[in-house]
């Protein structure tokens, strides 16, 4: 090992794509969770949709890990390019089974999917074919481009961003900590969040004891089983696990009490000047704006993340006065769609 | 009698969390006896309570409209605003014609679950005025005395502010920042300090600047990193929902209720305790008598009633609970109905006088822009220049809130006076969104001087349902208030409103509206609310025969009774209270520990 030798443009290029990829991954599963978390009516449905509302800013969490681990490596994270909003249905890059992501309403299928996208890495099972079955397989496999590229080049050669580019546990917020990349442990540190949080640690229930101050809660249940206890209607107690399934209270869910909004709505569906159109237009419009903001703030200009908090609200209520709107004499109302053009 | 404990906590609210969090962490095991029922701390009630105030806010009476009543543990309702229940079964006795206008509420977590989160120091010379101005008494304390005790109070509520602001008055250790950087002032904020920030006004022959600073506010905002004496800050979340909270969304309908629990109540202190288990709260248990040893002079025991139900206050049983030290930290008006039901502390007929609260008035009008109000928290900034000065030998200080919700109410009045003058359409629309964008409105918030006169009583011919005494109260205004409330309309929004090229709307319509009561003073006629801010009835001294407690808040008269909140407070000065009695509480527990140790 020579830690004076230059790193390679190939392979640190690569590590930046593929840290592209996991912001895209992660980004993926944002409007399908918003869409679902919007779908449940105010008033019913309280304890799955704050479950769902729980995960859809874990993944926000995730997004701006990863921006993280791409500004320590001096990669640019990238977030409005073309492509960067997928139109949905949509597959999961580095995905080995090609599967299905839809923009829905909460139901049945819906948390299907999720759980799908959720799935915990099972130990000793190799990617099929040329993609990742799960995404914490993908993640194992850039920490250990991380490790090769450490040690083969050296720590400083590798982790050699400008920090102040990083987005620090103060200026975030919710579901957890932000954890600022330094080094080779920190940024296992920021992947072991993203993985845990997802699938459970250590093929458990829970995420690894992480010091939660102030909430009262030391350990939170991973998406996996976040989800697994809606789809069931109960939750899981401190004992059980995997197998044993959920044992504790009921959790009660009204799959009625939904928005029936169309399934991966296109804005062409509707006349370039009908009020639809225009209010598909603007929430598209809307979301774009967020994400410019995020880039801007992924980018060393940290302040724009309040702005992009803002920009959620406004989201929220354009969201869901689209989803309000009814269609086909009143059997479905209008979708989302969050792809720009 | 069951388990004796190292302390027994009278109250649920924030002094009485504040010390069992402190008491216990020092390894003491604490029972707190609170009146009311659970209520809030259950996150599906809050969001019930939420519900409420979306859907009856306008008719209930506030700030306690959407709390349920509690016929076993009745809380005061503010004279005449609207509020059916208390209406059939006032709580307040008035032995007076002017009323006492502030209301607190009997529930765990007390009334920081209707207040509005300004987290103000004392300004230095509100604790000796009257060696500085004559007026008032003089503290047992002073303000570097209490500084310590500030801070620590400031990290137990989370308090989002920028030190340098603060330090017009104040003074502050090298180096201190708050837990949290000032949450951002308002456009309203702007068009103030763009306008009459530095400008000045004359009051009894000496100029002084009008000096508009951001707010200290126990509400979440961005963590400050250099915040260090307690090893960093980390904002509080919900109780219930970790996800929630955590910054201040800026929701403009905080008041009584803050929608994620960003804004800091007692529950957040209390949900912690109650985790580790060496806190025990006991609620829907009325302590209703002190058990004195007559020998000693010691509390043996706290008598106190337990019900079920809340609609049934004759079904209780009578228990007791005994501990080796006794803290009353109910709300200043029970704390002093208590010692007088129990004939206790009170050999310097102190106890229940000095009553004092912080009459309030607004003034309002059009800016001549728009300054866009109606967003974020209803205050940001203020107007704290006048909370000290020499004039304050003549009458009283005052600080003046910048409100960032217009005329609160407003918008419904405007539009009603609109259409009944035949305004349609595009016309209204425009009409509205004109004088709805360029509304200010500034309350004024006034220092009292403590009174012998202004008291809380007890009359065996008022007792409530359970049997308990209702609080009989006389108040009044003094000139020395009245002189400050005149100097604040004639001079001040005076000058604020030419220097800003307001259009002054203010007028005070007769009949009072619900919530006001009719002041007159010089000829001039004002309608005054109350602040809440219930002060001064068990007062502490440097004597025995002048004060109900020491300077560590101890009753002079039983050697195991501490009796802690703001109605220690020697004055009241300009400070919202809830910061001082957070530090008063600080203070009560270091000394308790200590006797303990």
């Amino acid at each position: 090992m020579n830690a004076k030798e230059k790193i390679r443009d190939s392979e640190i290029s690569e590590l930046h794509k593929l840290l592209q990829d996991a912001l895209e991954v992660e980004h993926a599963t944002i409007p399908p969770y918003f869409t679902a978390w919007l779908s449940m009516m105010e008033g019913f449905n309280y304890e799955p949709k704050e479950i769902v509302k729980s995960v859809l800013i874990e993944e926000m969490l995730h997004l701006t890990l990863v921006a993280n681990i791409m500004n320590a490596v001096r990669g640019i994270p990238k977030l409005t390019h073309r492509d960067f909003v997928p139109r949905y249905p949509h597959t999961l890059p580095h995905s080995g089974d090609h599967f299905k992501i839809h923009i829905e309403k909460f139901s049945e299928k819906a948390l299907n999917t999720f759980l799908h996208i959720e799935k915990p890495e099972v130990k000793g099972i190799l990617p099929k074919g040329e993609g990742f079955s799960t995404i914490g397989q993908f993640y194992a496999y850039v920490g250990s481009r991380i490790d090769y590229l450490c040690d083969t080049y050296g720590e400083e050669t590798v982790f050699c961003g400008k920090i102040d580019l990083q987005i620090r546990p103060e200026d975030y917020y919710g579901s957890g900590a932000v954890v600022v990349v330094k080094n080779r442990n920190t940024a296992h540190e920021a992947i072991n969040i993203i993985a845990e949080q997802g699938e459970g640690a250590h093929e458990g229930l829970f995420d690894a004891d992480r010091n939660i101050l102030n909430s009262g809660e030391g350990k939170e249940l991973a998406h996996y089983y976040r989800f697994k206890e809606i789809l069931l209607q109960r939750h899981y107690t401190k004992n059980d696990t995997p197998k044993s399934g959920p044992s504790g209270k009921e959790l009660k869910v009204d799959y009625d009490k939904v928005y029936p909004l169309k399934k991966d709505t296109h804005r062409r569906e509707y006349p370039e000047d009908s009020d639809i159109r225009g209010a598909l237009n603007e929430f598209a419009n809307s979301y774009n704006q967020l994400l410019v903001s995020l880039e801007d703030a992924f980018n060393g200009n940290r302040g724009r993340l309040t702005e992009g908090i803002a920009r959620m609200f406004a989201l929220r209520n354009q969201g869901l006065a689209i989803i309000q709107t009814p269609i086909n004499n009143g059997q479905r109302t209008i979708g989302l769609d969050f792809t720009p053009n | 009698m069951s388990k004796h404990y190292d302390a027994i906590i009278v109250g649920g609210g924030v002094t009485g969390a504040i010390m069992a969090k402190m008491l216990s962490e020092g390894g003491k095991n604490v029972l707190i006896l609170e009146a009311g029922i659970k209520g809030a701390m259950k996150p599906k009630n809050y969001r019930k309570y939420l519900n409420k105030l979306y859907t009856e806010g306008g008719i209930r009476g506030m700030p306690n409209g959407p709390y349920p009543w509690n016929a076993s543990a009745p809380s005061p309702a503010i004279p005449t605003a609207p509020n059916p229940k208390s209406e059939q079964d006032p709580y307040f006795v008035f032995r007076t014609e002017k009323h006492f206008m502030s209301d607190y509420l009997r529930m765990l977590g007390g009334t920081t679950l209707h207040w509005q989160g300004t987290s103000l120091r004392m300004v230095a010379n509100d604790f000796k005025m009257q060696t500085v101005y004559g007026r008032g008494r003089d503290w047992p304390l002073s303000y570097e005395d209490l500084e310590p005790a500030y801070r620590r109070a400031e990290f137990e509520l989370g308090v989002s502010a920028d030190v340098e602001d603060q330090r017009f008055f104040g003074w502050f250790p090298e180096g201190y920042v708050y837990p949290m950087h000032k949450l951002p002032q308002s456009r309203v904020d702007k068009f103030f300090l763009d306008t009459i920030q530095d400008k000045t006004v004359e009051l009894e022959g000496n100029t002084y600047p009008l000096k508009v600073i951001s707010i200290p506010v126990a509400r979440n905002s961005t963590p400050n990193p250099k915040y260090g004496i307690y090893s960093g800050y980390d904002p509080i979340p919900s109780v219930g929902n970790r996800d929630h909270g955590l910054r201040c969304q800026g929701n403009s309908s905080c008041m009584p209720l803050c929608p994620v629990q960003a804004k800091y109540s007692a529950l957040k202190t209390l949900n912690g305790l109650t985790e580790k288990g060496k806190v025990k709260i006991k609620t829907q248990s009325v302590v209703s008598r002190l058990i004195i040893n007559n020998e000693t002079g010691k509390i043996t025991a706290v008598e106190y009633k337990h019900y079920k139900d809340p609609d049934s206050p004759e079904n209780h049983k009578l228990k007791q609970a005994g501990g080796t030290i006794i803290i009353l930290a109910a709300n200043a008006i029970e704390n002093a109905t208590l010692l007088l039901a129990s004939g206790a502390a009170n050999s310097s007929q102190q106890v229940g006088r000095n009553l004092m609260d912080h009459p309030y008035l607004y003034t309002w009008g059009y800016a001549p822009k728009r300054v866009f109000p109606f967003r974020g928290p209803d205050t940001t900034s203020g107007m704290e220049s006048l909370r000290d000065g020499e004039f304050r030998k003549v009458h009283a200080s005052f600080r003046a809130s910048l409100s960032n919700w217009g005329w609160s109410g407003e918008p419904k009045n405007q539009l009603s006076k609109l259409i009944e003058n035949k305004i349609y359409g595009k016309q209204l629309r425009h009409t509205l969104g004109d004088r709805m964008t360029r509304m200010v409105k500034i309350g004024f918030m006034f220092e009292q001087l403590p009174s012998y006169e202004n008291r809380v009583t007890i009359d065996d011919n008022y007792k409530d349902k359970m049997g308990n005494y209702r609080p009989v109260l006389s108040y009044g205004y003094d000139d020395y208030t009245k002189g400050g409330i005149e100097a604040a309309v004639t001079k001040v929004w005076k000058k604020i409103s030419e220097y800003a090229k307001i259009e002054d709307e203010t007028q005070y319509p007769y009949p009072a509206p619900g919530g006001y009561q009719r002041m007159n003073y010089n000829g001039m006629d004002y309608n005054i609310m109350g602040s809440g801010h219930i002060v001064g009835t068990h007062r502490m001294g440097r004597y025995s025969k002048d004060s109900v407690t020491d300077r560590n808040m101890k009753a002079w008269d039983h050697d195991n009774l501490y009796v802690v909140g703001p109605g220690n407070q020697v004055t009241i000065g300009t400070a919202n209270p809830t910061l001082t009695t957070a530090a008063l509480a600080v203070r009560a527990s270091e000394a308790i520990l200590k006797e303990l140790e």
